[in-house]
Order: structure tokens, then C-alpha cells, then sequence
């Protein structure tokens, strides 16, 4: 039985499986549609804005996040900047923000492992990841993230030692955090660029840690 | 403590701490829908139309079996709906014209 067949009391978060993009459009891709052709026919919105937006976050990637993490580890006065105010260290790279967003760079230790979920929907460090894989806005991951991380850990095959502190973050939509990991072992000739390069998006949530180089 | 009381303490969306399954690292690139969707709720947000809070109430709305339901952007969409019709920025009526009219250009657009 396909296990979205029975009535729930509960949300489940995971999105069931999408349809292709060849297909007749769904009910609710015609919605979407509409709602933006009326609110541009009443010029409350236009098209111009929707176009930019879309570049916009076509240009927003873990790339970016993989550069402010080489940068302060290369440079202790931007490590500096970037954990006393995050959004400001970061548009030091002309990387920009929306509303009054804070961000937040929780700095990974010998003591302290960072974590960061967003339990009551998906708030995510955008501007410097891009757009949250979607694990991280389903079910499991939020409820658990903040129970039990140990063990969300072990199921990313992240092992952190017991003497080691987990300090789990929980976004808001106004207050986003961005895990600074610890730069590995082996690295200490590495350029700047080949820091990023070991940098990825989950490392920079905290689900794992940057690996040792060989 | 009761069901109900639990129900009560507990919106749809708050979810934290509660036990779950084993984490699927599942992600998929998004539809060009479900971008324009994204890119939509950020112009929305720019005008204080509908801001993140909003949206987030808006999808809380729903209720549990739509929630469950609906993938991601779908949730998205229909709480803009409920929203801008509770704003009185869009009827009802003028939505369901439009969405006809829209479906059928697309029809038309795949038979060519």
C-alpha cells in the first residue's frame, strides 16, 4: 500500500514523487501561473522582477559558502569578521541578502560540533547555499536534528567523538546560521581556492565534517 | 496528557523533537515550475504582498492531509491562493477564469 494512501493525523513532510517536466502542467503549476499573470496584470508585481529573481537564485550555490569558509580559513581578521557579523563579512563578497535577514557563522572546534535545522519549515543560509536539499526539509531530519543528532549524525556517516560537544542551531526566518567546519589536516599548503574545493554544502550544515586530505 | 491536548500544544509544522524515521538524504533538482514558484514568493516577500511569516501561517493552514499531500512548491501555491483572496487581492472567481485560460493555452501549446 502506497503509504500516502491512508488518512494521517500527522504531517509528512516528504514531498511525494514529482511529476516529469514534459507532462501536461499539474493543477497546481496552472495555479502558480495564474496567480502571477493576475498580480502582473494588476501591476503589483512584474515580469521583469520574477526574471531577475530566477538569475538570482540560479546564481546562489554552495560555491559561494565553499569561498567565505577558504577565506576565513586563510585569513584570521575575515575569520573575525565573518563570526562577529556574518551577513557583513559575507557582502564583503558582493554576496547579497534579502529583508533583514541575520546570518549567523557558528565556528566548528576540537570542543564544539555545530548543527543547524530549521524544525518548523526549511530556513536555510540561501544567500551563501543556494536552495535547501530537500532531506533537510523533510520530516525526519527536522524532528530529530534537535532529539537525537548523535544519531542523525551516524546516519550521514558522521561519527563525532563523545568528549565532543553538539551544539544544534535552529533557524528562523529571520535568524540563519552557516557552520564555519574545521579545516583539515594536511592542508596547510593548499591555496585558497583548493580550501573551497574540499568545502561542500554538508559540511557547511554541519551533517558532515570537511575530510582529511590523504 | 491527552490526544487533543497534544494536538493543541502542537501546530501541524512543529515537529521538533517528535520521534521520526531514518533520515533519506533524498533531493531532486526543481522543476522550472516550482523555480518560477520560489521566485515568485521572494517578489512577494520584496513587496510585503505576502512575507515569509505569512506563507509560513499560510501553509500551517492548510491542515494536516492537504500538508501531507501536496509536494513542496504545491503547498506554496495554494496557501498564495488562500492568502491573496484573504487580503482581497485576488477573487476566487477571477483565479478559476484565469487557471482555465491558462490550461488551455498550455493545451494548445503541446498539440502544436
Amino acid at each position: 500500500m502506497n503509504p500516502h494512501d491512508h488518512p494521517h493525523d500527522h504531517p509528512h513532510d516528504h514531498a511525494p514523487i514529482e511529476s516529469p517536466a514534459d507532462a501536461a502542467p499539474s493543477y497546481y503549476e496552472v495555479m502558480e501561473t495564474s496567480i502571477r499573470e493576475l498580480l502582473v496584470e494588476k501591476q503589483l508585481i512584474s515580469p521583469a522582477e520574477i526574471r531577475h529573481q530566477l538569475e538570482v537564485l540560479d546564481s546562489r550555490t554552495p560555491a559561494l559558502g565553499a569561498k567565505i569558509v577558504a577565506r576565513a580559513w586563510v585569513d584570521p581578521e575575515f575569520r573575525s569578521r565573518l563570526l562577529a557579523d556574518g551577513r557583513l563579512a559575507c557582502e564583503e563578497f558582493g554576496i547579497t541578502f534579502y529583508d533583514d535577514t541575520k546570518l549567523i557563522v557558528l565556528e566548528n572546534t576540537a570542543k564544539v560540533h555545530n548543527l543547524i535545522v530549521c524544525t518548523l519549515c526549511s530556513c536555510y543560509p540561501r544567500p551563501v547555499l543556494g536552495l535547501p536539499p530537500d532531506w533537510y526539509k523533510a520530516k525526519p531530519y527536522r524532528a530529530r536534528a534537535v532529539k537525537e543528532p548523535r544519531a542523525v549524525l551516524k546516519e550521514f556517516g558522521t561519527e563525532i567523538p563523545e568528549d565532543v560537544e553538539i551544539r544544534v542551531s535552529d533557524s528562523t526566518s529571520m535568524m540563519r546560521y552557516l557552520v564555519l567546519p574545521r579545516r583539515p589536516e594536511g592542508t596547510e599548503n593548499f591555496t585558497e581556492e583548493q580550501l573551497a574545493a574540499l568545502v561542500t554544502r554538508d559540511a557547511m550544515i554541519g551533517v558532515i565534517t570537511v575530510n582529511p586530505v590523504n | 496528557m491527552s490526544s487533543t491536548e497534544m494536538l493543541l500544544k502542537r501546530l501541524p509544522n512543529d515537529i521538533g523533537g517528535l520521534p521520526a524515521d531514518r533520515i533519506v538524504q533524498t533531493d531532486h533538482p526543481l522543476l522550472p515550475w516550482e523555480k518560477r514558484c520560489h521566485a515568485l514568493a521572494d517578489v512577494l516577500d520584496f513587496h510585503k504582498i505576502i512575507n515569509a511569516e505569512e506563507k509560513r501561517r499560510g501553509v500551517a493552514a492548510l491542515g494536516s492531509e492537504l500538508m501531507g499531500k501536496l509536494t513542496y512548491y504545491e503547498r506554496w501555491a495554494a496557501a498564495f491562493a488562500n492568502i491573496l483572496f484573504e487580503k482581497g487581492i485576488l477573487h476566487p472567481e477571477e483565479l478559476a477564469l484565469k487557471m482555465t485560460e491558462v490550461e488551455r493555452r498550455r493545451q494548445m501549446e503541446l498539440a502544436l
